[in-house]
């Protein structure tokens, strides 16, 4: 007999995004699927339960085409499957793959890095999300898009605002004004930019889009650089961040990570499984099905908890610690199956061995101006969001 | 059914009856091959699902594309001139009894 969904109807939504992990631990211990009323969806939050739909596409399908990313942003990768899936993926990952982000990606993001923290080397005290964070993952992401000249502050509006708009469930007109108005930006900055980009082939993501075979459509150009500013940005200045915090706070661990350099690659997987940037995404039932013995009907929609698959206890000890000398598994916050997230050899490259490095190197016993100040918001998308600190300028 | 042999990173072997037309990839997950972790499924997203085949079955396999080649540089245990990603490699008659390590991470 397979078991019905159960239900979770008092945790507050505000509950959810203040911290989500004590929410997440008792959905996990209630049941492999668990309906939360106050985000109004289903969740699963066991690990091996996410993994193995994952490499279940054809039962958990990631095509919506009534979703409201699709009506923000237009049909595009993430909301696709099999060939339409594979072939938008191909066209984009020739600017994303790890050698190329060595080769190609590497020197500007160190630049943008070095330029960032010049601006503040000097004064000794700093909030980290507005004056570090988010203009390093901005800029970044310009960079390979092929978005030249596009200032971050533009870059970081577009993408929230594409965020917002699409988890826009109550239809505030307001948040889909504005999720309109950064589609047309970034759709103008688009044709701006094509025909350098068509004349001139370089390894931007727009330009692998024009060169690659079958060619990309406008549309799907357009579509494609929306997920990406919407889904490039947060993830990377969020995670920038939680590696700074993660040591800061565990200075053991700290000392042992700027004695052997190579760690630092270590030290960021763990902090994207301690506070992962993206904590849930969508899945779509193509038949009735049971997931762990809890029966799940054709039509309905999961979301997939990487957030707490990557605090299952089941798999991980202690998981609300941070800790870098874990005993090493995979975790879930790059996602799973075909859509595992193209930005991935991007972001540990930028944040593990560029970025983070770099502000350790510059800002001089650098430490939280008070741990009481730190603030971390949010479950679909998770973070610091207000991070002050002082250094010896 | 071809049967393929995976030398093991702790040093033990498997040894296994592959489907011919499946991955080898997906014949480790199906035979929970340890070190084969297979995040992206079959992708050539992640490359976790690193194995080093002996020479002589290289060149029966055709060429490794750009994209799987670049991953490949960056797989956790160093590249050896036997390396692939096993999601890119389908199981055939020519793979009976070949031996497949799977490196140490
Ligand atoms: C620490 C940083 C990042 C994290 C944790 C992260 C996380 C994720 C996750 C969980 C997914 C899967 C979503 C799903 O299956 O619905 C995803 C997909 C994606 N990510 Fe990232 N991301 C990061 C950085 C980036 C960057 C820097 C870029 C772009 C340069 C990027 C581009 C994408 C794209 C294009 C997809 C869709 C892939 C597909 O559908 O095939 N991400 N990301």
């Amino acid at each position: 007999m397979s078991e019905a969904v159960k239900v979770v109807d008092d945790v507050a939504f505000e509950d959810l995004l203040a911290n989500p992990y004590p929410v997440f631990k008792r959905v996990r211990d209630l049941g492999p699927v668990v309906k939360v009323e106050a985000a109004n969806i289903m969740m699963v939050t066991r690990f091996d339960d996410v993994m193995a739909i994952e490499r279940d596409p054809e039962t958990f399908s990631s095509v919506n085409p009534q979703s409201l990313l699709n009506t923000v942003i237009g049909p595009n990768l993430m909301r696709k499957d099999g060939e339409d899936h594979a072939r938008e993926r191909a066209a984009i990952d020739p600017s994303l793959r790890p050698g190329v982000v060595k080769r190609c990606w590497a020197d500007p993001m160190r630049a943008i890095c070095d330029d960032v923290i010049s601006q503040i080397e000097h004064k000794g005290e700093a909030e980290l999300f507005e004056e570090l964070a988010a203009p390093i993952a901005a800029r970044a992401l310009a960079d390979i898009l092929g978005f030249d000249g596009v200032d971050w502050r533009t870059m970081a509006l577009w993408s929230q605002s594409l965020i917002d708009g699409s988890g826009n469930y109550s239809h505030n007109p307001e948040i889909a004004r504005k999720a309109k108005e950064a589609a047309s930006g970034v759709e103008s900055a688009v044709d701006r930019m094509l025909s350098h980009h068509r004349d001139d082939p370089n390894p931007s993501m727009l330009s692998s889009m024009l060169q690659a075979d079958p060619a990309q459509t406008v549309e799907q150009i357009y579509a494609n650089i929306k997920v990406a500013i919407g889904g490039g940005l947060n993830e990377t200045r969020d995670s920038i961040l939680t590696l700074i915090l993660g040591l800061l706070q565990n200075p053991d661990q700290f000392a042992r990570v700027l004695a052997e350099p190579s760690l630092w690659g270590q030290a960021f997987e763990e902090a994207v499984r301690w506070i992962s940037p993206i904590g849930m995404y969508p899945r779509r039932l193509t038949r009735d099905t049971e997931i762990s013995g809890t029966l799940v009907r054709k039509g309905e929609q999961v979301g997939l908890c990487v957030g707490a698959a990557n605090h299952d206890d089941r798999r991980f000890n202690d998981p609300e610690k941070f800790d870098l000398f874990r005993e090493k598994k995979s975790h879930l916050a790059f996602g799973a199956g075909s859509h595992f997230c193209a930005g991935t050899w991007v972001s540990r490259a930028l944040v593990s061995q560029i970025a983070v490095p770099m502000v350790f190197e510059r800002l001089r016993n650098l430490r939280l101006r008070d741990p009481r100040l730190v603030r971390i918001r949010g479950w679909v998308f998770r973070g610091p969001t207000h991070m002050p600190v002082v250094w010896d300028a | 059914m071809p049967k393929i042999k995976f030398l093991l990173a702790d040093g033990a072997e498997l040894t296994v009856e592959a489907q011919n037309g499946r991955t080898l990839m997906e014949t480790a997950l199906e035979n929970s091959v340890p070190g084969i972790i297979a995040e992206c499924n079959g992708s050539a997203a992640c490359a976790t699902c690193h194995v080093v085949l002996p020479e002589e079955i290289m060149s029966a396999l055709g060429p490794i594309s750009e994209h799987e080649n670049d991953m490949l540089d960056f797989a956790e245990a160093s590249r050896e001139s036997g390396s692939r990603l096993s999601c890119q490699i389908k199981v055939s008659d020519a793979m009976d009894n070949v031996s497949v390590r799977v490196p140490a991470a």
